[in-house]
Parts: C-alpha cells; sequence; structure tokens
C-alpha cells in the first residue's frame, strides 16, 4: 500500500463478477455454492441486464429486452432450485402468423391441431412436419450435450482437448449418415434453403425460418442461420417444461430467482456498483476498481460485460496480448436487432382472425413470407431499418395479468432489423420513425393497433448499448455466426472462459455457448474456475 | 464385349479421368453428346476469325496434371499474364494488381497506403494456408463409414500441415472458412476498389453476395490451386480449344477411344449395377464401369432412372443446390477496350495490365446489391462483370488488331420471376455493354459481334443444371465430405460402377482436373479390389 492513501476493501472476496445480468447471477449463485466469496455489481439500479422486468409506465411491468423464456438450462433450474426462489414458467402456446391475403397460420404445442393448422396450406407440408420434428429432435439431442462442455481446442495437443475432440467425433460417426447430413446442413445452412428441403408453404418456412436470425445480422437466406432451427427442439425432450414460455413477473423475475439462489448460498449483490476498470498487477487481475473509486480486492474476476466492453474498456489493451486485442477488435457485434414495448388499452384485433382469442396468448409473428423476411434484411445491409420489419410479439399481460393495470394489456415487439450503424442520420433522430414503422407494419394486420396505444417505449439499437451495455446492441453479446461460435467464442484459443489475464475469466454471452436466456456460459464457466467441468 | 469403362460427356474432367484410366491399361471411351469436346473449356466462333472462350475463361489445370500427362507434349503451353487483375473505378482511376506483389503494392498505395503495406502479408498469409487446403485437394475426402489407413494419413498429414502454419494461421484458416467473404477482405483492406477486387473471388458462379457466410471458403478454396487469393488462372496459348485439344490427345495417346455426337440417352442399370449406357440414337454400349463427368443432379435423376435409388437419396439429388447466377457476354470488337482509368500507360502498359482479368464491380455493396435482385428472380441494371481479353496474350484469336472479350456477368438467376430468359436474352446483353461502357466510353461502338449465353443456355446448350458452373453450390454443406453428398464424397454412387468425375464432386474447383484424377485413381481401386474378390 505504497502512498497509504488508497482505499482497500476491509473484505477480500474469492470472486467478484461483473455484471449483474443472467449469466453473472449464474456464475455467482454457483461460485458462492461451492463455498466461495462472492460479489456481483451491477451497474444499474435493477438486476438483470438485459433478462429484466422494469416499471417502465405506472403499473406496466414490461420485460424490457428479452421477453420469453426460451432455453434456460434445466440442469441450471434445478441445482439452483429456482421454483423455490420464486421462478414460475407460464405456458406460451404456439405462434400465430396473420397474412395480408386475410389468411393466416397458427401453431400450437398440440400437435394434431398443429398438424390440421398447417394442412389447410397443404398436405405434404402437414405430414412434413411429422418427420421433420423426429428428425430435429434425434439432432437436439446430439447437440445438447455439446452446449455444457468446456470447447476443447482443435489446434491445442493436451490429450485433454484431443480426448475430447475425438470423443465429438466418434458421436458423430455414431449417427446415421442420415443425421449426420442433417447436422452438417443445420451448421451451415440458411433457414429458408434448409426448410425449402421438407416444406412448400412459404409462410411456413418464413415463421420458421425467423428464429434463425433472432439477434444475427443475417438474413433467412445467409448460410449459417439453420442452426438455431434446432433450439426449438431442445426443449421438448426434457418432456418436463417448454421449449418457449412466459417468466411469471416477467423476465426479470428468472434474474432476481437466480439472484436470490446467489443471495442464500451468501452471495453479496450490489445494484448502482459500475467498475471502472479491472485492477491488474502485472498480467493478473486482483479486482476492480468501482466509477466512484472504492477498490475491491478478489482472488477471481469474472466478467459478464461483452469482450470489447471487458478488454477494451475496463483493461488497458496495452497490458494484452497484441493477438488478443486484435481478435477483440475484429470480434463481430453488428446488433440488427430494436424492441418496441406498446401499453395497450385493449388487446389487437387480427383482420385475418378477429376478437379475442386463444391465438393471441402465444407468439404473433409478422413474418408473411420468405421474401418478406429477407427485404426487410436487405434494406438493414446498407444502413437503414427495415420499413416493414419481422416482428415477433407476445401479449404477456393474458398468461400473467398482475403485469399491468386490470384490462390493460402489454404487446411486446421484438424487431428486425434495425442496424446500429445507420447509413443516414441517428438513431436519436430515427427513433420515433422506427416506432411508427412497427406500429404501421402491425396495423396491417390489426388495424384497431393504433387506436389503443397508450404508452409506446422504443429501444434502438444505441439504447441497448448505452443503457443495458450490449455493445453495437447485439443481444448474443456477439454475432452468433460459426466463426464465433464454439472454439472460436469469443476468441480463437480462449474459448474456455479464461483470458489471457490470470484470474480474469468471461461468464456471458460473448463465451460458449452464446446467447439467449440460457445460464449457460455463467454456469460452465463457474464449474471451469472450480475444476468440476470434466 | 462390354468396355472396360465409359465415360459420359467429354469435358475437361471427363477427358482427364479417361487419361488416367487408358494410363493404368484400362481402355476408356469417352462419349461427349455436342459435336466439339470441352463442355465448359469449349470456344466459340462469334465471327469469322474471332474465337472466343465460350464460357470459361480461366484454366487452373493443376501444374501436377500437367506433368502427369505430359501435356505440354500435346501441346498445351499456358500463358501466365503480367497482372492478375486490373480494376478500373468509374471516376477514372484503376487499380491492377500486377503478378509481382511489389508492383501491385504500388498500385495499391495511390488508393491506400495501409493498404498497401498489407497486400504482400494478405498473398503470403493466402499462399501459406493454401497448402494446407491442397492436401485435403489432393486426395479423395476420407470414408467415415470404413476405417482405412490412407484415410488417417491423409487426415493426419492435414493436421500436421495446419498445425506447421502456426497457431495464428491456423486460427485464420479455421475461423475464415465459415465467413463472408466481404469481412475476409475488410479484415485486410480498407479501400476500394481492392475490396470489391478480392472479395469477388468468393461469389464467382454462386447464389451468394460478397455478406453470405461461406463465401470465404469459395476464395480460399479456389485460391489454393495456384496459392493465390485471385487467381485469374492462365490462358492456353490458342486459347481453351488448346486446352481441350492437348486433354484428348493425351487421352488418346493413352489408349483412350473418343467419341463426338454421341450422346448418351440414359445408363444402363441391372440388379443396381450399371452395365453400360444406351445412345440416344440406340446403340447399346455396354461397360464394366460406368463413370458421368455430367453433373450429379444429371447423373442420377436424368441418365439414371430414380427407380434405383433410395427414396431419401432421391431427395438429396432433387436438393443439392446448383442455383447457377453466371451468365456470359462474349464479344468481337473492333479494338482493344480503353478503360478511362489506364489513359497514362503506355499501349504496352495498357495491354498488360488488363492481360489477366478485368473486374468492374464499384464496391462491396454494388456486388451485394447486384446478388439481392437475383433473390427475387431479377438480373441488376448493375450486375458485376469480370472480362478476359485472351486475344492479347494470343492474337490468334482474333484478326489483326481486333480482339475478343469474354464477360462473366453476375448475378444472373436461372428462374426469372415473371420473364423468360429467352425473351431477356438482348436486355442481359445490352445492360452488360452499358455496364462496360461505363467503365470504357468507346466500347459500345466497337462491337462487331456478340453472343449472349444466359443461365438457361449453360443448362441447355451445356448440360450445367440449374446453370451452376461448378456442377453444385461451392458452399460448406456441399464440400469436402460432403461433395456431392454426405457419405458419397468419394466418386462413388449407391449405383455399383456408377461414378462421378465432374467438378460437383471433391473438390469442386472447377477448370483443374483435380476431380477427373482423383475419380480416375478412385475407380482403379474400387476396379482392382473387386478383382481381387473375384
Amino acid at each position: 500500500m505504497g502512498t497509504g492513501r488508497i482505499i482497500v476493501s476491509p473484505v477480500r472476496y474469492d470472486a467478484i463478477v461483473i455484471g449483474g445480468g443472467h449469466n453473472g447471477l449464474t456464475a455467482a449463485a454457483y461460485l458462492a455454492r461451492a463455498g466461495r466469496r462472492v460479489l456481483v455489481l451491477e451497474r444499474r439500479h435493477v438486476l438483470g441486464g438485459a433478462a429484466v422486468t422494469e416499471e417502465v409506465f405506472p403499473g406496466f411491468h414490461i420485460s424490457v429486452c428479452s421477453y420469453v423464456v426460451s432455453l434456460l438450462r434445466p440442469e441450471i433450474i434445478l441445482e439452483l432450485d429456482l421454483p423455490r426462489h420464486g421462478l414460475a414458467i407460464l405456458p406460451l402456446d404456439g405462434t400465430f402468423t396473420p397474412m395480408p391475403n386475410g389468411d393466416h397460420l397458427w401453431r400450437v404445442n398440440d400437435h394434431e391441431q398443429t398438424r390440421r393448422g398447417i394442412a389447410r396450406h397443404s398436405r405434404l407440408d402437414a405430414e412434413a412436419y411429422d418427420e421433420y420434428g423426429r428428425a430435429m429432435v434425434e439432432l437436439a439431442r446430439f447437440v445438447k450435450p455439446i452446449l455444457g462442455l468446456t470447447p476443447p481446442d482443435p489446434l491445442s495437443r493436451s490429450p485433454r482437448d484431443l480426448l475430447t475432440l475425438a470423443a465429438l467425433g466418434r458421436r458423430f460417426r455414431g449417427l446415421p449418415n442420415t443425421a449426420r447430413h442433417h447436422l452438417l446442413q443445420l451448421m451451415t445452412m440458411s433457414a429458408a434453403d434448409f426448410l425449402d428441403q421438407w416444406f412448400e408453404t412459404d409462410v411456413l418456412k418464413a415463421t420458421m425460418s425467423a428464429s434463425g436470425i433472432i439477434g444475427t445480422f443475417l438474413g433467412v437466406r445467409s448460410p449459417g442461420t439453420a442452426y438455431v432451427l434446432l433450439h426449438h427442439y431442445m426443449g421438448e425432450i426434457d418432456g418436463s417444461f417448454r421449449s418457449w414460455g412466459f417468466s411469471r413477473g416477467g423476465t426479470g423475475a428468472i434474474s432476481l430467482a437466480i439472484a436470490a439462489a446467489a443471495r442464500e448460498a451468501g452471495a453479496e449483490i450490489r445494484t448502482d456498483a459500475p467498475v471502472g476498470r479491472i485492477r491488474m498487477k502485472g498480467q493478473q487481475a486482483t479486482g476492480v476498481v468501482l466509477a466512484n473509486g472504492d477498490e475491491l480486492d478478489a482472488s477471481t474476476v469474472l466478467s459478464s460485460v461483452d469482450p470489447r466492453t471487458t478488454f477494451l474498456k475496463l483493461i488497458d489493451a496495452s497490458e494484452l496480448p497484441d493477438d488478443f486485442v486484435a481478435d477483440v477488435q475484429r470480434y463481430k457485434f453488428r446488433g440488427s436487432s430494436g424492441k418496441v414495448n406498446l401499453a395497450l388499452d385493449g388487446l389487437p384485433d387480427f383482420s385475418c382472425l378477429p376478437g379475442p382469442g386463444p391465438h393471441l396468448r402465444g407468439a404473433l409473428s409478422i413474418s408473411p413470407s420468405v421474401d418478406y423476411m429477407e427485404r426487410a434484411y436487405d434494406q438493414a445491409k446498407y444502413g437503414e431499418f427495415s420499413r416493414r420489419p419481422y416482428v415477433d410479439m407476445v401479449i404477456p399481460t393474458l398468461t400473467d395479468p398482475s403485469l399491468a393495470p386490470p384490462g390493460k394489456h402489454i404487446l411486446s415487439c421484438f424487431v428486425q432489423y434495425a442496424p446500429y450503424t445507420l447509413a443516414h442520420g441517428t438513431w436519436g433522430d430515427q427513433r420515433e420513425a422506427f416506432g411508427d414503422a412497427v406500429v404501421d407494419t402491425i396495423a396491417e394486420y390489426a388495424p384497431n393497433i393504433r387506436n389503443i396505444v397508450l404508452h409506446r417505449q422504443v429501444i434502438t439499437p444505441l439504447d441497448l448499448e448505452r443503457e443495458f451495455g450490449l455493445s453495437e446492441g447485439n443481444i448474443f453479446q456477439g454475432e452468433l455466426t460459426l466463426e464465433q461460435l464454439f472454439f472460436l467464442r469469443p476468441a480463437p484459443g480462449w474459448a474456455k472462459y479464461a483470458t489471457p489475464v490470470r484470474n480474469l475469466w468471461m461468464c456471458g454471452s460473448a463465451a460458449h455457448p452464446g446467447g439467449g436466456v440460457m445460464g449457460a456460459p455463467g454456469r460452465n464457466a463457474a464449474r471451469r474456475i472450480l475444476g468440476q467441468d470434466r | 464385349m462390354p468396355r472396360d469403362v465409359v465415360i459420359v460427356g467429354g469435358g475437361h474432367n471427363g477427358l482427364i479421368a479417361a487419361a488416367v484410366l487408358a494410363r493404368a491399361g484400362l481402355k476408356p471411351l469417352v462419349l461427349e453428346r455436342t459435336s466439339q469436346l470441352g463442355g465448359c473449356a469449349a470456344t466459340s466462333e462469334l465471327a469469322p476469325g474471332f474465337r472466343c472462350p465460350a464460357l470459361s475463361h480461366r484454366a487452373a489445370i493443376d501444374p501436377a496434371i500437367v506433368k502427369a500427362l505430359d501435356l505440354a507434349r500435346h501441346g498445351l503451353e499456358m500463358v501466365t499474364p503480367e497482372a492478375l487483375v486490373c480494376a478500373p473505378t468509374l471516376d477514372g482511376r484503376a487499380l491492377t494488381l500486377w503478378t509481382d506483389p511489389t508492383l501491385a503494392a504500388r498500385e495499391i498505395a495511390r488508393f491506400s497506403p495501409r493498404d498497401a503495406e498489407r497486400y504482400p502479408r494478405f498473398l503470403e498469409t493466402i499462399a501459406r494456408v493454401s497448402t494446407v487446403l491442397r492436401v485435403l485437394m489432393a486426395k479423395p475426402p476420407p470414408a467415415l463409414d470404413e476405417r482405412n489407413v490412407s484415410d488417417v494419413i491423409t487426415l493426419l498429414g492435414a493436421a500436421r500441415k495446419l498445425r506447421g502454419l502456426g497457431r495464428v494461421d491456423a486460427q485464420r484458416l479455421l475461423r475464415w472458412l465459415p465467413m463472408p467473404v466481404a469481412d475476409l477482405a475488410s479484415e485486410w483492406f480498407e479501400s476500394e476498389p481492392l475490396l470489391a477486387t478480392v472479395a469477388a473471388e468468393g461469389v464467382l458462379g454462386a447464389f451468394q453476395g460478397p455478406r453470405s457466410p461461406g463465401s470465404a471458403a469459395a476464395l480460399l478454396l479456389l485460391g489454393a490451386r495456384a496459392g493465390r487469393p485471385i487467381s485469374p488462372g492462365g490462358m492456353p496459348r490458342g486459347g481453351m480449344g488448346a486446352l481441350v485439344d492437348a486433354l484428348a490427345a493425351a487421352a488418346r495417346h493413352a489408349g483412350a477411344e473418343i467419341r463426338v455426337e454421341a450422346e448418351v440417352g440414359h445408363i444402363m442399370i441391372t440388379d443396381g449395377r450399371a452395365t453400360g449406357v444406351v445412345l440416344a440414337s440406340g446403340e447399346q454400349v455396354p461397360a464394366h464401369v460406368v463413370v458421368s463427368n455430367a453433373d450429379p443432379r444429371r447423373t442420377l435423376l436424368g441418365l439414371v432412372d430414380p427407380i434405383h435409388l433410395a427414396p431419401d437419396f432421391v431427395h438429396r439429388v432433387q436438393h443439392l443446390r446448383m442455383r447457377g447466377t453466371l451468365a456470359k457476354v462474349n464479344y468481337a470488337v473492333s479494338s482493344l477496350p480503353r478503360f478511362a482509368g489506364l489513359g497514362e500507360l503506355t499501349d504496352q502498359g495498357q495491354r498488360a495490365a488488363i492481360g489477366g482479368c478485368v473486374r468492374l464491380c464499384r464496391d462491396i455493396n454494388a456486388i451485394e446489391h447486384a446478388f439481392d435482385a437475383a433473390k427475387y428472380g431479377g438480373f441488376s441494371e448493375e450486375p458485376w462483370i469480370e472480362l478476359a481479353i485472351p486475344s492479347i496474350a494470343d492474337p490468334s484469336l482474333a484478326p489483326d488488331g481486333q480482339h475478343v472479350v469474354s464477360a462473366y456477368v453476375q448475378f444472373a438467376p436461372l428462374t426469372l420471376g415473371g420473364a423468360a430468359w429467352d425473351n431477356e436474352r438482348d436486355r442481359l446483353g445490352d445492360v452488360t455493354t452499358r455496364t462496360i461502357a461505363r467503365y470504357a466510353p468507346e466500347f459500345a461502338a466497337s462491337i462487331v459481334a456478340r453472343e449472349i449465353v444466359t443461365p438457361l443456355d449453360l443448362e441447355r446448350t451445356y448440360g450445367l443444371t440449374g446453370g451452376h458452373i461448378f456442377h453444385g453450390e461451392l458452399a460448406l454443406d456441399q464440400l469436402f465430405l460432403a461433395r456431392p453428398f454426405l457419405g458419397w464424397a468419394r466418386y462413388r454412387t449407391p449405383i455399383r460402377n456408377l461414378f462421378l468425375c465432374g467438378t460437383g464432386t471433391h473438390p469442386g474447383t472447377g477448370l483443374d482436373g483435380r476431380a477427373g484424377v482423383l475419380a480416375a485413381r478412385e475407380i482403379i481401386r474400387t476396379m482392382r479390389a473387386d478383382k481381387a474378390d473375384g
């Protein structure tokens, strides 16, 4: 303590986690349960990061960013006993796609009903849907264990890496040839091309392929977008819970449940505690310095924020190897989506299926055709937000009325594409025009929407960056493209949660297996730190 | 008495396969449908005395094949241009990438000193990573379901080469393969037209734009042939016809028989084995082995009665992606095109600068825009164009002082929305002429004759299904182990004694002859094994 002026915290933590999003909290919970003394530091006044519920308008509790539960790992729910800590997943049943010609496509969890819904458009497709489902379940079974794996480095000579790789190779060889063929295609093809092999109904392919582009600056015809189709089949195998649902109390309730589990295990969690920088001694992290100047000691620091913030803002890049800095600078974010949250005085009334009904309780997808989806992407490629975007909507208040005042509703709209970098103007000028484009798009299918909007919250990619710390507004902390996945995420040679800085680890969506409210990076990182990942 | 081997199609791979088989002591018979050998390497006489490459204006025959088949003795002489590519700009400048990297860097410096500094390193890096790819391109892909020593040796060889690159290059290669070629180009460079000139290499003949993931793989593969990121290849002295003549001479010399105007109607199959072919004339040609130089879909769904194939295999063949996007416009011109940006060079200098190929693409976005049109069944008003002027190096191709100009025009999809190619042919020619004239104002006035080859002509006249010049997209799901189909990458088909040898098979890199040689070797191996089995 050379100068004697530095105030050092009286306690020394075993681990400090930067960022109180769902991954940071998950990592903290696992470390705390292993007896570590853990502190979580969240910059905002509220926990959850992008998995957050806020009272944006009086009485309206809105899942501001992430709006459905998709892939939260079942082992996390089980191991952290999240239901006891308040997690309740409510069903989100089905996807309803209104069409401009007055028709619609409606798929629900009930298989027979979905078949009938598809058969209205094509009998062949209804049959193919079964076959497709079977193929995907088989592949999901193959891929699922990989999500919980510390990615092996194919260029390493360590026996452990080689054994893991060999085991993966053996599992691949063990698949029937058809399954291998589909797996290879899933990893590399475009969602639209992949689905073309099964289906002929345009609106069905458009709506299914939409899952492949969410959060990505790619179109449904871009190679590499097929993989996410598999995610829809990940939950089904467990049988115990559905892959898609709402969390009671909004998405933020997931984060709060994980936080409760972490606290119960002894973790300390602070909000309004922005980290200014990571303290370094030589090539080693020794703690953090808060924005207010407080210094906190820790033998391990975990960053759940993205690599750009971690390595280019919280650390002086000159302390890092040049190659690694170059990799971090090259790491692609390219946010492509925005969010429009509407507080409504009633329910949207779709011309193609008027009145309230069960179709409003699921996802409402504006994805009428593959060309529509692709054109939305084309505009974004040249720096404009889509004038007629893909919109994925839910009305959580139909399932969880406590989120809004009686009789009122929330319409949560995920919108793509909204490029972070605009060719003309700034997001400050364009925000309302973007909001208008979304409302106009919805109004083409549900004209009453204009009359029932009480409040509107428009979140641009720039807002995601400024308010939620997601660089360039990428909701997954970096593009989920092949060159940034598995042993390449976030940088080749650094996919095992460790970083070139000793005692500094990554535990956010920028680490394997990536984004979505999955919790896997947080859990995997903690297990790796604890030496439990074998 | 059945023949040893009958080869369907006298394209370059068919001729090369014939030569290799004949040198192994077999008596192959090549059957060519048209009156002219060469397939994509054909020559077209546009007007008396003007001989233009009908389709391909680049040849990159593997030097090992040139040597093994002693093609020089059979009259092949490759002319290596002084410049790889010249990219004139619309503002009256031009970037010439001379074959000599130092000269090229000096040119690049006029656009960006930073790019000039990086260019030599870019070339070196591509040359290094190419060595790994060439190891894989020189051998058949490993069989997944057999354990054989030579596969293990190939894979270990490739792995050793990969490690031998060192960590940085090895990581680059793994990271680059699935990337968009636009991202690969911008990892190195910042200035146009260099970015577009490099990126264009990844979209040649492809149904993908520079922003499509996986397009970098096409650049790396095509580049690996000569170890250069931009490889216009060379032009044989005497035109493409001279290459074909040399290949045919080599095949005949080795003992192969070649018949033209011998269209194969179908392949005879008895008990799941190919037993010969039946010509359109009704003539039967029995053979122990049938090899098809035609593309996989034409072979397996056209020449083979699909009743002999399992339904899910037929499904895979139907969905092989081969949506061609390349059209050709061939010009006979009265004078050498004068590009605005080359005005400061001497006559001799200009001829040298445009002696490789000329790429007309303002920037990456312009190429991407041209691709956008194709996605919706149209062709762009400003296509991406690559020109070759083979008469510069070989004046015998045109009357004195006059020239032939071969133009690749992209993106022209086989299926036009709401129009027929036979009605759009002239519009395509006009758009092409107009676009060239924007860079070379006097071009339009110099045209003596013009030939337009639409994608439909590629399919009808040249037998390229889908109009795809590579017999199937060079996409990650259709390469290496999966070319043309996962499980069938070793030139065999589900029909015993029926093999494929065209560029639809591994490695798929166009006019380099590798597929023909590898197929022939695999056939020899199989025949020997069958003989040993009795």
